[in-house]
């Protein structure tokens, strides 16, 4: 394949919002590309790779001496994108090569240390290539490509490629690296690599169904309750390395150094990843805003200590668990706890109860606020991949549904670009009744009549444009649900709320009802 | 109608004009059909089903711009002379002063200025709202 190919598939994948043609397109590449260039293409569009001490800078600097810098600069202003800027103002030639060869480039350039010789071997390429090219191998060389592609994307468009399943390309991929090549000889087919084993790779989560009331027929001493903690769930997989991955497969490893440890035999854990200082649980968006961190400095670690809530064991000192039911699975974790002795590793404990009324009560009751409600898990259960039936269930606690005033809406995207369905939603700054604070966004929770009805709305009682947002007549009232809500120095409001959505219009309830900020802090416990 | 109207009034031919108004759904079926940047996510465009979105401008040589517009089928036309035209055009005529005007000014009179003309900015209001 040529760099020109890549271009052309990366310039689609910006273009198609559909999923399903996304994948077909990263499929069809796959079909037609040589062994070679489907691995380098799958280390970029993964972000597996990046030229280090390759910067953006350092373009910009090569080609400030090919076109007066000021003239750089007024471009960017205008474009907003260095790569792209570099790509449009690069001198171009007469007749561009068309036929650079994908692997070709990235065995010249990505084995080579001396950064001036890269950049020497770039400024050459890029004399004799288009822009659209010179675009592509920017974002290779510095990363960020942001064409949509998301990783179970990628996943899907290899399940049609090769012979394997979305399940058991989602828990090997992570072992291989780039280029990638011995991972397509295993889709296709191969064994695993030596040296890669399979027990010390990522293993599919197994899931909960919501909570069904017939479970409140049958006899409690079948079940165990454990709280259902407001993190992000985790699998830790301990040998002589250490890996941390998230619910949806990503690596997070490298984000939560402070849980990192090694022993010589092979563990795998299950449980929720939280931030807990001092004996308390901080609330999610403290928590999202470590993950959001790309460097992690030692001023994080002492502010915002990573925690690991384990409720699961898969792997035991190198043998697997998972046909056990839960109350031996559950001893085994509990051996492991108390073997490696860290604070910031610890069991998730059952409830004691002996009936269901008892788990009622507490639910109504008693849950604060870093917990999101209950797991109910069927004792004899073996531990499964994926949601399956009648194991696992969650029980979440009732959401609060509050009432707030609209006050901006945005056009929504792909098939709801022509609709508002995007709100901020507020309420009143105090006593006065004057002025509106924003709390939140919802763009979820109303159906299609209500989102005809809130976009005519939105056109007929607009106060200011600002590009596709409308500022909004305080006039109408939404019921909003939410899950949780929290402290956040991100907000004006000082609150933070927890996935909002809408529960109902109240066409009919006039403003002044809509509570004061004081009112909504008084909820965070 | 009435910019297209007036166009053919004055020996434009543009072949079959017709107003989609005056259509029914099934004869809009992969169709092209005109209209200006700003009703592109307007309420009249949902009337098409399942729409390829284009917009026909310079500005589409920018990734970021495509992305923002949500546009699935962007056209890089210019609808003025381009950069390298325009740079072309003076050369040629050799004025003694060029006023810049159409908004983002800035890079063309430095470029102006670098090649030895006298260039200047002429503000005009309302320049940047073509796409709201």
């Amino acid at each position: 394949m040529s760099m020109n190919n890549l271009s052309i598939l990366l310039d689609k994948l910006l273009l198609n919002s559909s999923k399903k043609i996304k994948i077909k397109l990263l499929n069809e590449y796959f079909e037609q590309a040589n062994s070679n260039d489907r691995g380098w293409t799958l280390s970029i569009i993964t972000n597996s790779i990046k030229k280090k001490n390759i910067h953006l800078n350092d373009l910009k600097n090569l080609i400030k001496n090919k076109i007066p810098p000021e003239l750089f600069e007024l471009s960017y202003d205008y474009v907003g994108d260095i790569a792209e800027t570099v790509s449009l103002l690069w001198p171009k030639n007469k007749s561009p090569n068309l036929n650079l060869n994908l692997s070709d480039f990235m065995n010249d350039i990505f084995f080579i240390d001396d950064k001036k010789t890269v950049l020497e071997k770039l400024e050459n390429i890029f004399d004799s290539s288009t822009s659209s090219q010179i675009y592509t191998i920017i974002k290779i060389i510095t990363g960020g490509l942001r064409v949509g592609v998301s990783n179970g994307l990628v996943r899907e468009s290899l399940v049609a490629f090769g012979n394997r399943s979305s399940i058991e390309i989602e828990e090997v991929w992570h072992g291989f690296t780039y280029p990638f090549f011995d991972f397509f000889e295993w889709l296709l087919g191969a064994s695993l690599p030596r040296g890669l084993k399979k027990e010390e790779l990522f293993h599919s989560f197994m899931l909960a169904k919501s909570i069904d009331n017939k479970i409140f027929l049958e006899d409690p001493s079948d079940f165990v309750a454990e709280y259902k903690w407001d993190g992000i769930r985790a699998q830790m997989i301990v040998s002589s390395t250490f890996k941390l991955f998230s619910r949806n497969s990503e690596d997070i490893t490298d984000s939560f150094p402070d849980l990192k440890f090694n022993l010589n035999d092979n563990y795998i854990i299950d449980g929720e990843l939280v931030i807990k200082k001092e004996n308390e649980i901080l609330p999610f968006n403290i928590l999202q805003k470590r993950i959001r961190r790309k460097k992690i400095t030692n001023k994080i670690l002492n502010e915002l200590p990573a925690h690991f809530i384990a409720y699961d064991i898969l792997y035991f000192k190198g043998k697997k668990c998972t046909n056990m039911n839960l109350n031996k699975r559950k001893g085994l974790l509990s051996k492991f706890i108390s073997k490696i002795n860290k604070d910031n590793i610890t069991f998730s404990p059952s409830i004691n109860f002996s009936k269901w009324k008892e788990l009622e009560f507490l639910m109504a009751s008693t849950l604060n606020n870093h917990i999101e409600g209950l797991m109910i898990k069927r004792i004899v259960t073996k531990y499964e991949k994926g949601r399956v039936a009648n194991s696992w269930f969650k029980w979440k606690k009732e959401p609060y549904t509050i009432d707030f005033v609209l006050m901006y809406a945005q056009r929504g995207h792909g098939k709801r670009s022509s609709f508002y369905s995007d709100f901020t939603f507020g309420c009143w700054v105090d006593n006065a009744f004057d002025k509106l604070v924003p709390i939140g966004k919802a763009y979820s929770g109303f159906s299609n009549e209500e989102l005809n009805q809130l976009d005519k709305w939105v056109r007929n009682n607009t106060l200011e444009r600002f590009g596709p947002v409308r500022s909004l007549k305080s006039t109408l009232v939404v019921e909003i649900s939410f899950d949780n809500i929290n402290h956040s120095d991100r907000h004006k409001s000082g609150v933070a709320l927890r996935f909002p959505r809408f529960s109902r219009i109240r066409w009919d309830k006039p403003v002044n009802e809509v509570c004061i900020l004081k009112d909504i802090k008084s909820l965070i416990n | 109608m009435k910019i297209t109207d007036y166009y053919v009034s004055q020996g434009i031919n543009l072949g079959k004009v017709k107003n989609t108004s005056d259509l029914n759904l099934s004869e809009l079926k992969n169709q092209i059909i005109f209209c200006p940047p700003s009703a592109i996510h307007d309420k009249w465009s949902r009337k098409f089903k399942n729409p390829i979105k284009g917009i026909v401008s310079g500005w589409m040589n920018i990734r970021q711009r495509i992305k923002q517009k949500n546009i699935q089928l962007p056209l890089i036309i210019s609808d003025h002379a381009d950069w390298n035209d325009i740079l072309l055009t003076t050369k040629e005529n050799n004025p003694h002063k060029v006023l810049v005007t159409h908004g983002r000014e800035e890079a063309l009179v430095f470029q102006l200025n670098k090649l030895g003309f006298e260039a200047k900015a002429l503000n005009l209001l309302g320049y940047e709202d073509e796409y709201e």
